[in-house]
């Protein structure tokens, strides 16, 4: 079996991933920033240490142990995750490493693949476009969104320009959120409170992934030499309200324009991550993933309901 | 929320006749997880619309319909109609016409302007009671997945005309044609009568709340209760006559449209001319 590089990998659904591959019985190339592997070793499994933020750095991996290995895929899901971030540092995580790990993934003599896991934040939710959202659907390009989501947008965008122009062959993967902790999502964070509030007089239709489907879509994708682009929605599709009343929290329904200072003033308070601003659209307006294409060309088909109420990951 | 989840099944219980209720309990829909298809239609929700609506549909427009038969009881297919009335009470008594009449029934989703989901609570029940709003990536899939649509090419100009105009149908729109013959699906020609009495419209206020396209003033503050009439004619197959590749001819689009426009001219003409009186 072919080995494959893992980028973000302490993070819950790399971890879940890797885990998967291992039992596949591929070779594994895990990359974090951590120092060491903090969880069980493996005798497939390679750990290491990687600042991605550095050039050099990649290069370094890709065309040292990299090489080495054989590795003849990459899965790239290192993402800054706290959207309150901002600076020069987390774009070159974000974007600045996607683009030189696919630039030196095309002149890389072993690898061949390339899945990128981007995020179904990339597209624009509004009341004028579809509810439910194919691959073709506009992008959210918004000046107004937290850097960490343009970032998403560029970096998703930087590896699309990349399909046909070598012979990588490159998935990008549009994954509905993944409630979890750790794993940067702004739902997850938002359902941590007892209390969640919400637009009054809307309750859109939401898309949740479990991480289990998720790490099976990028199982088929890496199978698949399916290049383009790939809606990948969750099991869990439910209104907002439903997802608050799974996950065993209270709501209470507050006029729209209220929500942003009050949710504005419980992040300066409680230290929450939840950020209302870039969430409103969502909040009032459904947006569904189609996931047709990813149906018919991977034959993923998500199976794994969320075990809510909202699992919590915990670093063991 | 705009409710909790036990208050739609307990109203759809306590408004609809026993027999009713039974029958609207084998609404065939996609559950994508939570009881909720993909856009947020619930069948409980849709239980309490019919049951909610059904007091003006059986007692106060007391709605009377032919040719149910000509509704496909599966597969794609999209109900073309005549639009008036100010409000859309014609489209809820369809809904509610079809609904009840077709077994198992058949939810048509109808096909919302794009200003309907800006509106609080509203957007929310019609999501929840099958309506969707009227981007075309929404209404493509859904054919593709086999839904009946519910469509008012007229769209505004038909809702809005003055009492003047009186079942005389503005221009269609070419969007219900063009999927048509895209998803080869079957047009059911849909007349209703007695949407164009309920409301004397004395003017239109250039008030745009919510992107609403217009505000009417209306010289009752209640619909009268006019009778209904529901007339489905035979269903159109343009699939037949145009092949795929014409969905993408303005040209043949607008023949179509137009095609489809004069068979619901012609039922509504008819309807008028058979109806005996407006009140009952």
């Amino acid at each position: 079996m072919s080995g494959v590089l893992v980028s973000g990998a302490t993070t819950p659904v790399s971890r879940a991933l890797i885990e998967a591959l291992l039992a596949e019985g591929r070779t594994v190339l895990a990359v974090a920033v951590e120092e060491r592997w903090p969880f069980e070793p493996h005798d497939r499994l390679h750990y290491h240490q990687v600042d991605l933020t550095r050039d050099r750095c990649i290069r370094e991996l890709l065309f040292g142990p990299a090489r080495e290995l054989g590795l003849t895929a990459i899965i790239h899901s290192a993402h800054h995750r706290r959207t309150s971030d901002s600076g020069r540092k987390i774009r070159a995580l974000n974007v600045e490493s996607t683009r030189c790990l696919v630039q030196l993934a095309e002149r890389h003599p072993t690898i061949e693949r390339f899945i990128y896991r981007s995020y179904a934040d990339v597209y624009r939710i509004s009341p004028e476009l579809p509810q439910l959202i194919g691959e073709d659907h506009p992008l959210e390009l918004g000046s107004w969104l937290p850097q960490v989501l343009r970032d998403r947008v560029e970096a998703d965008l930087t590896v699309c320009t990349a399909m046909g122009m070598g012979s990588l062959s490159i998935a990008v993967l549009r994954c509905a959120e993944v409630c979890a902790s750790n794993s940067g999502s702004q739902l997850h964070d938002y359902l941590q409170s007892r209390v969640c509030l919400r637009p009054l007089g809307y309750d859109p239709m939401l898309d949740v992934l479990s991480i289990e489907d998720l790490v099976h879509a990028l199982q088929l994708a890496l199978a698949s030499d399916a290049q383009g682009i790939f809606n990948i929605g969750g099991r869990d599709v439910l209104p907002l309200s439903a997802a608050i009343g799974a996950a065993g929290k209270r709501e209470v329904a507050v006029p729209g324009p209220a929500l942003g200072p009050l949710y504005r003033l419980r992040s300066l308070t409680r230290g929450s991550e939840f950020n209302y601003g870039s969430n409103r659209f969502r909040f009032h307006f459904s947006g569904v993933l189609d996931g047709r294409r990813a149906r018919e060309v991977l034959g993923y088909v998500p199976e794994h309901p969320i075990d809510w109420p909202v699992p919590t990951y915990v670093r063991d | 929320m705009i409710a909790p989840p036990t208050l739609p099944r307990a109203l759809a219980r306590l408004l609809l006749p026993r027999d009713v209720d039974r029958r609207l309990r084998r609404i065939s829909f996609r559950d994508a997880g939570h009881g909720y298809d993909r856009l947020g239609m619930h069948p409980d929700w849709v239980r309490m619309a019919v049951g909610l609506f059904n007091g003006a549909y059986a007692n106060y427009f007391r709605v009377e319909s032919h040719g149910i038969e000509n509704v496909p009881a599966e597969g794609p297919a999209i109900l073309v109609a005549n639009h008036s009335g100010m409000l859309p009470i014609d489209a809820i008594m369809l809904n509610v016409d079809v609904v009840q009449k077709t077994f198992p029934p058949r939810v048509p989703r109808m096909v919302l302007d794009v200003f309907v989901p800006k509106l609080p609570f509203v957007s929310s029940f019609f999501a929840r009671a099958g309506a969707v709003s009227g981007a075309r990536g929404t209404v493509r899939r859904l054919l593709e997945e086999g839904e009946l649509l519910g469509v008012f090419p007229e769209g505004t100009p038909g809702i809005s005309k003055p009492f003047s105009e009186r079942y005389q149908l503005k221009p269609f729109r070419v969007g219900h044609a063009e999927l048509a013959i895209r998803h080869r699906a079957p047009i059911v020609p849909v007349a209703i009568i007695g949407a164009e009495e309920q409301f004397v419209q004395l003017k239109s206020v250039d008030l745009h709340p919510f992107g609403a396209p217009f505000m009417p003033l209306p010289a009752s503050p209640f619909p009268l209760p006019v009778r209904y009439r529901i007339h489905y004619g035979p269903p159109i197959s343009l699939h037949e006559r145009y092949p795929q590749e014409a969905a993408d001819d303005p040209a043949a689009c607008r023949a179509a449209a137009d095609e489809v426009q004069a068979v619901v001219q012609a039922l509504v003409d008819r309807g008028v001319e058979e109806r005996e009186a407006v009140f009952w």
